[in-house]
């Protein structure tokens, strides 16, 4: 009993390890953003600023179109993230219990996708979507992160339903129904956890992504905060380190709270058990 | 029930578009409104400058909007490229005059003879920034401002030191440098002056002092010539220098580390660079800061300084060039240019020219070779690899310098 | 010993009438093939051509058959940047897939404290936009003040008091690594735990009242669970690490970039699009995709049989 005991401890002793050494550059960039210039560029770090500032939010939150780019960023990202699931999960559904003609076609088709170099179409994409007006228009943005993100959603979700079992399946389809609705009722429990896991990535994609951002927005009102974060180093005069690492902080926040709601229905299958009844 | 979910999913896309369609706006240019690309440097640097033209150019054009979209340098020539092939171009962009002759080579840009005369000052535009602008025999670009290098250096420490007069020759200056490498013996890492191993901008500054040159057209062709004896003999000089004032590392560039941060830090006596470092040096130094012109290994003579700075030009795709023109009227009109100049840059014009130390180094002068391959001899990181194999001793300063003329020579007269 | 080898047969239930798995894929392809269908095809038309900045100007091209790809193949600093990524591909994806695995039993392992607080952490590395990470690590390992040189020293490791993290190829890319691998961990160990949290505790315990030890159980029980999700993601993985851009144009910066250190990526955005060689551009990317494509067959044939057989 002691052993278990121990070694548990031993392992939670190595996860706090792990999480100092991983979290660090975070940890970083949030002190630097509460420290004063003098601290910051000074030879020898500060660790813990003790007279924090509060000046590099401030700046950061008073740059021109801070709100509005968050605005922007949520509309597109809630929007992506949103609408790829639902389609995702469709198609996952198709690709993993079904065998129909194409499938295999199609399954080459979405890897392709994966594996297109993104700098490639920057040019021949943006020439399609301004000549829809798509330009410079938060629409444009979604349907191009749509187009990215949907081949990885589909791939993981694929991935997930295959992985569940055939009995559990099997056990929890009482009456041997055959109807796809009553699948769906089912299987959506079972495979939460990855819908979960592939939502918040899909959150993170998004919401962190840069380059189609830069390319298809110009007006600044429209951008997205991570292109709001790159006029920090845009300039080629004075970066103002603690103003962008203050910005940085701000911008790690929506994803942190998104995940901290869900992170628990990934672990839901941990104490949950498995079969029942 | 299979239907349902089916025509759910189908319902949910569509509204997905209809509604994402429904917020777009029309990205058609109208003739009410006049888009401009302007670098970052402007929005923080002097928004009252451009807030100011726009009011001019409203008041005079009312029912024309002016869109001013600040662009970063990084990526803006990218982001260029992507317009031009989807047509969307602006009406205005800010270029820098390094990287103008490739586009005018293009064609990228509306032939702009015809506005010359309705320029401010246009008669007596600074030379070096002018010819960045002009391809073939006409104008492309207006020059918008400029700026040279200086010295910035902490006036405690050089008293400390004992230098009583600023050096006027690149010996004096070693000279000094030595009594402020032996007053701050104790500062780990002091540079008595701070300069990047890949500053190219400083380094070739040198090579121009000493008679040299980049490269040179001969009967229709360039010609690297970093490998001729004055280009040599200017290289070993900078050589020289750097080793003894600057204990940068040898493959580090300009930006990182900024030097005014190394600067702030306590780490240099003085630093190389444009003359608004002095913006950036820390609250500690602020008043013990100044400026003077890095002197040539001519006594009494400035070194040549790299004339940098920026000019505005018309995409040829604009459908609004008489409006853009008249943008960049206001914008550089005399008092704009005298804006500007108040804040540390150089006016685009020798009658609007003032005595600041920044204006004042620039009496001497050098630029790129107005070659359309220029940026691409940069990009390709030719003259900083030359330089880091100079300091970290990989090959001499002949062998280093015959390897990148011929670089230069193959890259500028590539098709 | 129980071979935990369960029949996985398929399920080809008919739900309905034959079309309906085409109705479920019907939006997306819509979507993808909507946007996607006209720049891919122009991407191999580009390849074909000369198309500088002249020609974008003019927006016309002009045919020089397979002209790019014999100048890209004839390059030998396109074979030394194949093979360079290739290596950096099998150290990142190697890396991250063992390192990402073990943090994910780990998490299976600790108390529920430690699993919230180490998942947090995860997620706080992983929501860092890969800009921002950058600048933070070019910010840690500067020349002058860089904090992990000044650990490093503190912690008796040598002198590394101004120590050029950039200062050969092999610092530049190992730099690189380790920001990539950071960056991905959380995902492979987010990704893996939660395909871990569907593996029946039934199964597991059934295997250890049977006499299986930790490793054994593992091997036999877990794995084949995880072998959907693990091959993903290792395919994945290989398709982002050998594509890598942003990390290593911005850590080692346009500077220093150059054929000594080069990855595909890089090499891709400087020869096609800083040189506006559009053409040649396009013909890299395509040659891009093949190479991975081969690169990925062995994965891409076990994927796409996926669940046919046992």
């Amino acid at each position: 009993m002691s052993v278990r005991v121990a070694r548990r401890a031993l392992w939670n002793a190595v996860a706090v390890v792990l999480f100092l050494v991983m979290v660090f550059p975070v940890f970083w960039m949030v002190s630097t953003s509460f420290k004063t210039d003098d601290q910051i560029y000074a030879l020898k770090p500060t660790w813990f600023p003790l007279h924090p500032t509060l000046a590099h939010f401030g700046n950061a939150i008073h740059k021109p179109f801070f709100w509005a780019d968050v605005k922007n960023s949520l509309i597109i990202v809630g929007f992506t993230v949103a609408v790829a699931m639902v389609l995702a999960f469709l198609a996952a559904v198709a690709l993993a219990k079904y065998r129909f003609t194409g499938r295999k076609l199609f399954i080459l088709a979405i890897l392709g996708i994966l594996m297109l170099p993104a700098a490639g179409l920057i040019i021949p994409l943006y020439v399609v979507l301004a000549r829809f007006h798509q330009v410079n228009v938060l629409s444009g943005v979604v349907i191009t992160y749509l187009t990215f993100v949907l081949p990885f959603c589909i791939w993981t979700l694929r991935g997930f339903i295959l992985g569940i079992p055939k009995d559990l399946e099997e056990a929890a389809m009482v009456d041997g129904s055959t109807r796809l609705g009553a699948f769906v009722k089912i299987l959506l429990p079972l495979v939460a956890p990855g819908l979960v896991a592939t939502s918040v990535f899909a959150f993170i994609t998004c919401w962190n992504e840069y380059i189609w951002a830069r390319t298809l927005l110009n007006d600044q009102s429209r951008q997205t905060i991570t292109v709001w974060l790159s006029y920090f180093l845009g300039s080629s005069r004075n970066t103002d380190w603690g103003a962008l690492m203050a910005a940085s902080t701000l911008t790690a926040i929506p994803v942190v709270f998104f995940f901290l709601l869900v992170q628990r229905k990934i672990a839901f299958g941990l104490t949950s058990g498995a079969v029942r009844g | 029930m299979k239907l349902r979910v089916i025509g759910a999913a189908l319902l949910v896309a569509a509204l997905g578009v209809v509604a994402a369609t429904a917020s777009a706006s029309s990205g058609k240019q109208q003739a009410s409104k006049v888009t401009v690309w302007l670098q970052v440097d402007a929005q923080s640097g002097w928004p009252d400058v451009v807030a100011a033209a726009n009011q001019q150019f409203q008041s005079d054009h009312p029912g024309v909007n002016v869109d001013v979209q600040y662009q970063g340098w990084g990526d803006h020539l990218q982001k260029f490229d992507a317009t031009i092939a989807g047509n969307t171009t602006p009406d205005v962009i800010e270029m820098g005059n390094t990287e103008m002759t490739k586009y005018m080579a293009a064609g990228a840009f509306a032939n702009i003879d015809s506005f010359k005369s309705s320029f401010a000052n246009s008669a007596n535009w600074l030379k070096g920034l002018a010819a960045s602008g002009m391809y073939g025999g006409h104008l492309y670009g207006v020059p918008y401002y400029a700026g040279s290098r200086v010295v910035t250096y902490r006036t405690d420490l050089y008293k400390k030191a004992g230098i009583a007069k600023l050096p006027n020759s690149l010996a004096q200056f070693i000279a000094d440098a030595n009594k402020l490498s032996a007053k701050n013996a104790k500062v780990k890492g002091f540079s008595p002056v701070y300069s990047a191993g890949t500053d190219w901008y400083f380094a070739m500054a040198f090579v121009y002092d000493f008679g040299g040159s980049i490269a040179k057209t001969h009967a229709g062709k360039w010609v690297g010539t970093l490998d001729s004896k004055q280009a040599v003999a200017g290289l070993t000089a900078w050589k020289a220098f750097w080793k003894a004032t600057s204990k940068a590392s040898p493959t580090s560039d300009e930006a990182n580390p900024a030097p005014y941060n190394v600067y702030s830090q306590g780490a240099a006596a003085s630093i190389i660079g444009p003359g608004w470092y002095s913006c950036c040096v820390g609250n500690k130094f602020k008043t013990n800061t100044a400026q003077f012109v890095m002197p040539s290994h001519t006594a009494g003579k400035p070194m040549p300084g790299f004339l940098g700075g920026s000019d505005l030009a018309i995409p040829a795709g604009s459908s609004n060039k008489a409006l853009a023109a008249d943008w960049i009227k206001d914008f550089t009109s005399t008092s704009a240019e005298k804006a500007l100049q108040a804040k540390g840059n150089i006016p685009n014009a020798t009658n609007l020219l003032g005595t600041s130390v920044n204006e004042r180094a620039a009496a001497r002068s050098w630029f790129v070779p107005a070659a359309k391959h220029w940026v691409d001899v940069e990009n390709g990181n030719i003259l900083r690899n030359m330089l880091a194999e100079i300091l970290t001793g990989k090959l001499t300063v002949a062998q280093a310098a015959q390897s990148a003329s011929s670089n230069i020579t193959s890259v500028l007269n590539e098709s | 010993m129980i071979r935990a080898r369960r029949r996985r047969s398929r399920t080809w239930r008919r739900f309905g009438s034959a079309s309906v798995p085409y109705l479920l894929l019907l939006p997306v392809v819509i979507v993808i093939g909507g946007l996607l269908g006209y720049p891919i095809y122009s991407l191999v038309r580009l390849s074909f051509q000369q198309y500088g900045l002249f020609e974008l100007v003019q927006h016309k091209g002009r045919y020089i058959g397979l002209h790019n790809f014999g100048s890209v193949l004839h390059d030998t600093v396109f074979w030394h940047t194949l093979f360079r990524t290739i290596v950096f591909t099998v150290a990142n994806v190697g890396l991250t897939m063992v390192g990402g695995t073990l943090i994910a039993l780990l998490l299976v392992r600790v108390s529920m404290w430690a699993r919230i607080m180490l998942t947090a952490g995860l997620v706080l590395v992983w929501s860092m936009p890969q800009v921002v990470a950058v600048q933070i690590w070019n910010w840690m390992t500067n020349y002058q003040n860089g904090v992990f040189s000044y650990v490093l020293t503190e912690l008796r490791f040598g002198d590394y008091f101004h120590h050029d993290w950039l200062g050969t190829p092999f610092s530049q890319l190992g730099l690189v690594t380790a920001l990539v691998v950071w960056g991905a961990l959380p995902f492979v160990a987010i990704t893996v735990f939660a395909a871990l949290s569907q593996v029946p505790k039934d199964l597991i315990e059934a295997a250890e009242i049977d006499g299986a030890r930790g490793v054994r159980v593992f091997f036999d029980v877990t794995v084949p669970i995880l072998k959907p999700v693990l091959l993903i993601l290792t395919s994945l993985s290989i398709l982002w690490d050998f594509g890598v851009f942003t990390q290593p144009f911005l850590l080692i910066g346009q500077a220093h970039l150059g054929p000594s250190n080069y990855l595909m990526g890089v090499y891709l955005y400087e020869e096609g699009y800083l040189k506006t060689d559009f053409g040649r551009g396009a013909a890299i990317s395509i040659l891009m995709l093949v190479i991975v494509g081969v690169m990925s067959l062995v994965y891409l044939r076990r994927m796409v049989r996926m669940g046919e057989t046992s």
